[in-house]
């Protein structure tokens, strides 16, 4: 065994660059323990190697994709890992992330490589291979133009069936800004759009095989992990035969039924929450049905006439019920305690928005998630925002001067059809108005008619009759859709919890609830009482969540998993038993200031990020009614606001770090850095 | 697949008693409680997967009788080894990396893995013994998740019929789930 193999890390990044297809060695432990791995590892590359100017498609622009010290020890969950780049998909475009599973990230470490970074732009399209140290640049012609699995195939038709790939499909290739990046079945890197990014550097995938090991430091430990992270049940998982389809109010009978199985995302995780749909319809021609991956959000690709219901234990948990969202994704939650003082209230179920957007059709939501799974299109986009908006424009009577050449209805598999076609090949003047995704769409067509006029068809379930004022583009921020945000989708969380999402976008890129849900305990809503933004305790749990967020990229774990509220040490001990470096909660939570701090520059450096900028881009958002009919005054966020940054140790006029928070956590240079383009606070 | 020229061996169970959920579990704990490492080269059970239909294979040694492994050894008896149980096991610091016991293996894939390395020294053959020292018994079985693997000489399991089952709860439907739980989506 190498003498470089450290445990948990490799010791290598590669550098690979399109340009001029060379490749150098970068040592991870430049990096780490300091930046821990994963994103925050990320996040201190493009610091320092990105200079402001540069955009998502230009040839500077890099493609950093990095796993964890986990990756592949078998540590339950540590098979996720991270791209990070400038994301075409957010609006304006700037730095941000998304990760994935599969087999990718272990398969990487066994090839020797604890991540890469993609450079430059290839004159042709290409794809890389990586055999252990021997990384190729092949010829990708030919596969240009496949769609993704087909392109999946032909990877493995010329290297065989042990390689694992990444690869885009014509989406990416079209640069359509929410175009993704996949690799297994359905397993995708969707938010932000990197894989337009791809496609601008005419890079089709890349692939790998890997002949080495990952060797973990604490194999006793390990195992205590597995058995103990997520409680796994430890018994079999049937094929489920289920004869109705969908959720609340979105519920049909299916005919014939349908069958589920469950899957994991990602290597060596303990747990199944990926939803099979088996022998589904299919949306070509090659095949009458397929196996789909799905989880979460496709069940409203099927029927969103309702918005998914909340209750409060999926936010606010106690010891006596607390359950892991891979058990929810599962259909396996636990037996409920019925000695928790608080039952009644944890289960008090509200019902979703009434938003007659689409009746439930298990065919055409079929078809549209294979289309998005093939194409290589993030499904989130898809559902929760290109259909919504063609639902709720159509009710408006929007629509009639647009030119769609057959009639827009969300309802309709031809047109689901025709629109994803349209897009994912720029077909025309609207194909290439809506590949620019939805928030440069509508402000393309005028956003006044096109993203804000009032869409009449929703209604609230928390008060009956309430019709609610939202817009006809779910928009919130930074060409995000709306995400358990007291409006749009998943709106009906209480106001504490949208109020701690919003704050959670605000400081970010992108939707960061794939990787930052708001969670915590009952106890602490009963201590943040009915003045949520004046509430320190919810600015502490804010910032939990956003640790944890940070540092699921890094150590690295996942959503599902972490944070387990009532095993706050959980991350700091994974990262321990996988690399031997002892670390303490706090430390762990020092690492993410970091890796937070980081992202904070850069957007601040290359993307003009202040106060102003973050505070107007998300309370607009706000305005619109929750299905209580509440919002957030002015002034109450503003407050929210200063506290959050008091908290964080920013400057509240500006939100910039203080010098005294850059040295805390040992960023001097980036101090020296701030100061030096007048971005220090005084 | 079942030989009939097997001793008894580790199996995948019907999908419908428990789909394989394509963890890799099964060659993560393997490889690293023989070896103390993950790597394809260590693990002694493989899983064979199918994309994009996520219906995966598992494959063990099938533990034949007539051991042709065994029989092509140059160092047979030394390097392997039959147990009293009938079982041949490996020893590697006997073993040569000679590659033949794999050749020899009559099933695809080989159900004898390699070590890959430039380093001689480094390549051995890895092949399922069932963990004949480990009280416990095949420590794949133990900890696969899902429970989609276990003993040849042991009766398929029918879901349903394990009071264990039953008691942790069977994976309810949608409907149940819908109907009597309000935990949502994420």
């Amino acid at each position: 065994m190498s003498e470089r193999i450290k445990y948990g890390y490799i010791g290598k990044i590669a550098r690979i660059n399109l340009t001029d297809e060379t490749v150098s060695v970068v040592d991870t432990f430049d990096y780490v323990p300091k930046y821990i791995g994963g994103r925050a590892v990320a996040n201190r590359i493009f610091y320092d190697e990105v200079a402001p100017g540069v955009g998502a498609f230009d040839p500077e622009n890099k493609v950093i994709y990095m796993t964890g010290p986990t990756t592949g020890t078998g540590i339950p969950t540590g098979g996720r890992s991270v791209f990070c780049s400038i994301a075409a998909n957010n609006y304006p475009e700037q730095y941000a992330w998304s990760g994935i599973g599969g087999w990718i990230g272990a398969e990487l470490k066994f090839a020797g490589w604890d991540g890469i970074i993609i450079e430059g732009k290839a004159k042709e399209p290409v794809y890389i291979f990586i055999e252990d140290d021997n990384i190729q640049f092949i010829n990708a012609a030919p596969l240009w133009g496949m769609l993704v699995h087909r392109t999946q195939a032909a990877i493995r038709e010329a290297h065989g069936d042990d390689v694992i790939s990444c690869v885009i499909g014509p989406a990416g290739e079209n640069l359509v800004r929410n175009a993704s990046i996949t690799t297994s079945s359905d397993n995708v890197a969707a938010k932000a759009g990197l894989g337009a990014v791809f496609g601008s550097k005419n890079l089709k995938a890349f692939a790998v095989r890997g002949t080495g090991v990952v060797v973990p430091a604490d194999i006793e430990k390990l195992f205590y992990l597995r058995k103990h992270m997520g409680t796994p049940y430890m018994r079999p998982s049937p094929i489920i035969h289920e004869e109705e389809h969908g959720m609340d109010g979105n519920r049909i009978a299916v005919e014939g039924g349908w069958d589920r199985g469950q899957v994991a995302c990602s290597h060596g995780c303990n747990q199944h929450c990926c939803r099979l749909m088996m022998n589904v319809p299919s949306a070509f021609p090659e095949r009458e049905t397929v196996n789909q991956v799905e989880k979460c959000v496709g069940i409203f690709a099927y029927g969103f006439q309702e918005d998914c219901s909340w209750s409060p234990i999926m936010t606010w948990e106690t010891k006596e019920n607390s359950v892991l969202p891979c058990k929810m994704l599962s259909n396996e939650p636990p037996p409920i305690n019925p000695d928790d003082p608080y039952l009644d209230v944890l289960f008090d179920r509200v019902s979703g928005d009434i938003t007659n957007y689409w009746k439930p059709d298990f065919r055409k939501g079929s078809v549209m998630m294979h289309l998005c799974n093939e194409y290589g299109i993030d499904k989130w986009d898809v559902i929760i925002w290109y259909m919504t908006w063609i639902a709720s424009c159509k009710a408006e009577g929007l629509l009639d001067d647009l030119g769609f050449a057959m009639e827009p209805d969300a309802e309709s598999e031809e047109f689901v059809r025709y629109f994803l076609d349209m897009i994912t090949y720029r077909k025309g003047r609207l194909g290439e108005i809506f590949a620019e995704g939805m928030a440069r769409a509508t402000r393309s067509l005028g956003h006044e008619k096109y993203g804000k006029t009032i869409y009449n068809g929703r209604y609230s379930q928390v008060i009956p009759g309430l019709r609610l004022d939202i817009p006809v583009s779910l928009e919130s921020a930074w060409g995000m859709s709306y995400h358990w945000a007291g409006r749009g989708y998943e709106a009906t969380i209480d106001k504490p919890g949208w109020l701690a999402v919003a704050l959670e976008l605000m400081t970010v890129t992108r939707d960061n609830q794939t990787v930052a849900h708001f969670h915590d305990t009952y106890d602490h809503l009963l201590a943040i009482g009915d003045d949520p933004c004046h509430s320190e305790v919810l600015i502490d749990s804010v910032i939990m969540n956003e640790n944890k967020g940070e540092m699921k990229d890094s150590i690295s774990t996942c959503e599902w998993q972490s944070p387990d509220l009532f095993w706050t040490s959980m991350e700091a001990e994974m990262y321990t038993a996988a690399t031997g470096i002892e670390v303490t909660e706090e430390e762990i939570n020092d690492a993410a200031e970091r890796s937070k701090l980081l992202m904070r520059a850069i957007t601040m450096r290359n993307f003009g990020r202040d106060r102003e900028m973050e505070v107007n881009a998300v309370f607009p958002t706000l305005q619109y009614p929750d299905p209580r009919g509440e919002t957030v005054t002015w002034d109450d966020w503003n407050d929210f606001v200063d506290l959050y940054y008091k908290k964080r140790g920013w400057d509240i006029a500006t939100g910039w770090p203080t010098r005294e928070t850059w040295e805390r956590y040992g960023l001097k240079d980036v101090a020296d850095d701030m100061a030096a383009i007048g971005k220090l606070p005084a | 697949m079942t030989s009939n020229n097997s001793n008894r061996h580790i199996v995948q169970y019907p999908k419908e008693y428990s789909l394989c959920a394509g963890c890799t579990t099964c060659e993560i704990v393997c490889s690293l409680l023989h070896d103390g490492v993950v790597g394809h080269g260590y693990n002694r059970i493989f899983l064979q997967r199918s994309e994009p239909d996520m219906l995966h294979t598992i494959h063990a040694c099938m533990q034949c009788e007539d051991h042709p492994c065994y029989e092509k050894c140059p160092k047979k008896e030394r390097a392997m080894v039959i147990d009293e149980n009938g079982v041949v096991y490996i020893n590697e610091d006997e073993c040569i990396g000679c590659g033949l016991c794999a050749k020899a293996c009559p099933y695809t894939p080989s159900r004898i893995n390699m070590v890959k390395s430039s380093d001689r020294k480094l390549r051995k053959a890895k092949k399922c013994d069932l963990c004949r020292t480990r009280p416990e018994g095949p420590a794949c079985i133990e900890w696969c998740p899902v429970r989609c693997i276990g003993m040849s000489d042991e009766p398929v399991p029918v879901y349903g019929d394990n009071e264990n089952e039953e008691a942790g709860g069977t994976a309810p439907s949608g409907e149940e789930l819908t109907d009597e739980l309000a935990y949502g989506v994420a």
